[in-house]
């Protein structure tokens, strides 16, 4: 009765909502076929993969190419820099527009606010190659960030050569990429904020810290939320594009990270399955982190994803 | 009424007849066509005649895709006369597709995985990951066996000419995989060695350093009287071939000795070595951004003077960076220097030679190639005599003139009225000096190193015993190739890492001998076990 009762409530809907169902189709659509669809190709995690016999075609392997990641003699070391640089990215970088937003919104000359930030937008539309270029160029011995580095006790030699400076390179040169870009959104959250808050702080006598601390951020704390939980969920995807135009066999104890590792060894021995398999295990963990951080947000903010 | 009814029938069934005989033999005809096609190109060609040596051009219409990576001046592979030209004179037509430049392993790799193949791939098929026996395997290209009996002729004279080269060819199991490119000559094989400036040496009133420590004594006199802010520098790749670390009885890479195959780093002189190129390091006599250097930082080096020498190729160093720095200072000069010894009067043990059959650019015929005989016809042009000179020469009249008897490249190639360099120039007309299914001519070679300094540079750099060292073209079976590929892909990792630190200083001297315990937790020695058994198989074929 009751199944009836809800299969006939649903002809019903889609008689009276035809248009809107009919509006929906393609959305549907296009996530089943491009991202649904690609999903069965996991499967090739699980087989030793060859183009021409096809994924269905190949032969299982089983959990082989999983063994053989966490069997690897680096596995752990990679493991932990790709951890360790997502995490520092993190606490530094991920604050770093919300700041940079802060103090625009505080700005009130209209051409320095402008100027201000299409200076900061600018390094995020250079292609990553010409920045790894300048980054090279500017920290080897007599570029100019070793230059200055040297006033502070380096010592003249390659900074890139220093496993030590790695992750404070690759932290600082993410944010002088991203902060600009990443700061669009929240600047926009905070245009969203009702002004008559302000007015209403300002007559009970706050000044201009209280009421970005009472006012402007709870106003943007949702956006931040969101933003915290979906970065979550890209813990361990450190991109292999900056770190292997960077690094080098000296610093690979603190700059290979998994991404880096399975470009030497997967993509370029050709082996599918194997990158595959730790594609998998990453997503895995992301999947896992981000349900975490969004039930913990829930619980403790009431913003969450779902 | 019955019988119009019958007659009409009957019509209609002579009709239906009619139909279906012409759909057969329509059918019948496309049948024929195509095996022609398959088999011969185009029916009305003699060329069918199995074994036997055709005419160019062919007649045909079929069109083949080519894919190659080629570096070239022209924004696409098809804008370069030399494939204009191959494609009228061997009358195939072809379609290029070409991956940007330096990406061409990347590229394959998803071309493979698309599954969909042009005919014909111009790659390193010897360095294939699981070896060319599991490229064969895994369906993406054809073991060539039958065609080049039936549809090469000119290859197949030239390898029953040359047994030793054909041995170098084919994979233990005996299988053909491609069209090769071979160096004709063995002074095409010597190209790279240690370059020093010959006008410092010549004006400190030093010789030609040849052992370590008169390499010492050199590097310290241009940093302390030459003002080199970093005396030597390479990118570290260079000294795979054997320069520097050869000195010390060791090597980066595989090398085997009377039959037994060695791992160079495990090899107590790498350690030796290491301490060497630590102490120069400190002494401000290596390059301070050693790790770091590529070719554009070791340009700037040479060109600035920060540099007085390094290990590189006598084109594309040499012949590089002298006109620039003649341009500052008419006297410089980039001399070879030979591979450095420990003891005055030894023969260096290794240094860069190639085998005549380099593995670079070879060219495999796929398996969904549309028509095998086709290909292999285009393929075998280049070893025919007239496919020689022109993959060698060009065009006559146009990239060389005949002088006597010595087909002389032309100033368009040499003296490019467009400011192309040489090099540049000659890759829009010859492919001497990029590789290709043909074999290359030392006529070339002499006429492209136009410094006298190239020209002894090859006979300073030949004179080492690495033929006695170097391990041959061996394969291993596609399993085994996979685990050694596993293997090694940590080992280098560990050895580079090792390297590096060691000669920086981030770690001592001493702490080599705890990287061999590593090295011997990731089963270097079932990596030595499987290159040996590959090479015993190599020295029984």
């Amino acid at each position: 009765m009751n199944k009836a009762t809800f299969s006939g409530r649903l002809f019903r809907d889609f008689i009276t909502n035809k248009y809107l169902y009919l509006m929906m189709l393609p959305v549907v659509a296009y996530y089943a076929v491009f991202q649904y669809a690609p999903m069965y190709g996991v499967l090739i995690a699980f087989k030793d993969y060859s183009p021409l016999k096809g994924i269905m075609g190949s032969p299982w392997a089983g959990l082989e190419h999983f063994k053989a990641f966490f069997d690897s003699y680096y596995f752990l070391r990679v493991l932990k820099n790709t951890v360790i640089i997502s995490v520092y990215s993190l606490l530094f970088e991920f604050p770093a527009p919300i700041l940079l937003a802060l103090m625009i919104n505080e700005v009130r000359s209209r051409r320095y606010r402008n100027l201000v930030q299409t200076v900061t937008y600018m390094p995020y539309f250079i292609s990553m190659i010409v920045i790894a270029g300048l980054i090279r160029d500017f920290t080897d011995s007599g570029g100019v960030v070793n230059t200055l580095y040297s006033y502070f006790g380096g010592d003249g030699t390659s900074m890139l050569q220093q496993s030590g400076l790695f992750r404070p390179l690759y932290i600082l040169s993410e944010i002088w990429q991203k902060i600009g870009w990443e700061s669009i959104i929240y600047l926009a959250a905070l245009m969203a904020i009702d002004q008559e808050q302000y007015e209403a702080a300002r007559i009970d006598g706050a000044g201009r810290l209280k009421q970005m601390w009472y006012v402007t951020l709870p106003g943007i704390l949702p956006t931040i939320v969101i933003l915290f939980i979906l970065r979550m969920g890209n813990l361990l995807n450190v991109g292999f594009e900056k770190i292997i135009l960077l690094y080098n066999p000296v610093i690979y104890d603190k700059a290979d990270v998994i991404s880096s590792f399975v470009y030497r060894k997967g993509l370029l021995e050709f082996s599918w399955s194997y990158s595959t398999a730790v594609g998998v295990f990453n997503s895995l963990i992301n999947l896992t982190l981000l349900v975490l951080a969004n039930w913990i947000s829930k619980r403790v903010s009431n913003n969450s994803l779902w | 009424m019955r019988g119009i009814s019958a007659h009409r029938t009957k019509l209609v069934v002579t009709a239906l007849t009619a139909v279906m005989l012409l759909i057969a033999g329509c059918s019948g005809n496309n049948n024929g066509a195509n095996s022609a096609a398959s088999s011969g190109g185009s029916s009305s060609e003699p060329a069918s005649q199995e074994g036997a040596s055709v005419s160019y051009p062919i007649t045909t219409d079929q069109t083949l895709t080519y894919w190659a990576e080629y570096n070239t001046t022209k924004s696409t592979i098809d804008e370069v006369p030399f494939f204009q030209e191959w494609q009228k004179r061997t009358g195939v037509p072809l379609k290029f597709t070409s991956p940007p430049a330096g990406q061409s392993k990347d590229a394959l790799n998803i071309l493979l995985a698309s599954g969909d193949l042009p005919d014909m791939i111009e790659y390193d098929w010897f360095n294939f990951p699981g070896g060319p026996e599991k490229a064969i395997a895994d369906g993406y290209i054809l073991r060539l066996n039958d065609a080049i009996d039936k549809y090469a002729p000119n290859l197949k004279k030239y390898l029953q000419e040359h047994p030793e080269i054909d041995k170098m060819l084919k994979t233990d199991n005996g299988s053909y995989y491609t069209f090769p490119f071979l160096r004709g000559d063995p002074l095409l094989q010597v190209y790279q060695g240690p370059i020093v400036r010959g006008d410092w040496l010549e004006e400190l009133g030093l010789q030609t350093p040849e052992t370590i420590d008169e390499w010492h004594t050199v590097l310290k006199a241009f940093k302390e009287q030459k003002g080199a802010t970093a005396p030597l520098s390479f990118q570290m790749s260079f000294l795979n071939e054997g320069a520097f670390v050869g000195a010390f009885n060791a090597s980066r890479v595989w090398y085997q000795e009377d039959g037994v195959v060695k791992y160079g780093p495990m090899q107590s002189g790498y350690k030796d070595f290491l301490n060497t190129f630590h102490n120069w390091y400190d002494e401000g006599l290596l390059d301070k951004n050693i790790a770091n250097v590529d070719g554009k930082a070791l340009d700037a080096n040479i060109t600035t003077g920060a540099t007085g020498a390094t290990v590189h190729n006598s084109g594309s160093g040499i012949g590089k960076w002298t006109p620039l720095l003649v341009e500052n200072d008419p006297k410089a000069k980039l001399t070879a220097a030979p591979y450095p010894v420990i003891n005055k009067g030894d023969i260096p043990k290794f240094g860069q030679k190639d085998p005549i059959y380099t593995t670079g650019t070879n060219v495999a015929i796929t398996s969904k190639a549309k028509n095998v005989e086709l290909a292999a016809r285009l393929l075998d042009y280049g070893y025919s005599d007239e496919g020689h000179m022109y993959f060698n020469f060009g065009q006559e009249g146009l990239s060389y003139e005949m002088k006597g008897d010595l087909p002389t490249y032309t100033d368009l190639l040499m003296n490019n009225p467009e400011k192309l360099s040489p090099s540049q120039a000659m890759s829009l007309y010859i492919r001497a000096n990029y590789g290709g299914p043909f074999v290359q001519d030392k006529r070339y070679i002499k006429q492209y190193l136009t410094l006298p300094e190239q020209q002894s540079a090859l006979e300073v750099w030949t004179k080492t015993d690495v033929d006695k060292y170097k391990i041959p073209q061996v394969t291993p079976t596609p399993e085994e190739a996979s685990e050694l590929a596993q293997i090694m892909n940590d080992v280098n990792t560990l050895i580079d890492e090792m390297t590096l630190k060691i000669i920086l200083g981030n770690e001592k001297v001493d702490a080599y001998d705890g990287y061999m315990e590593k090295l011997k937790s990731l089963k270097i020695d079932r990596a030595i076990e499987i290159q040996q058994a590959a090479l015993d198989r190599y020295n029984k074929r």
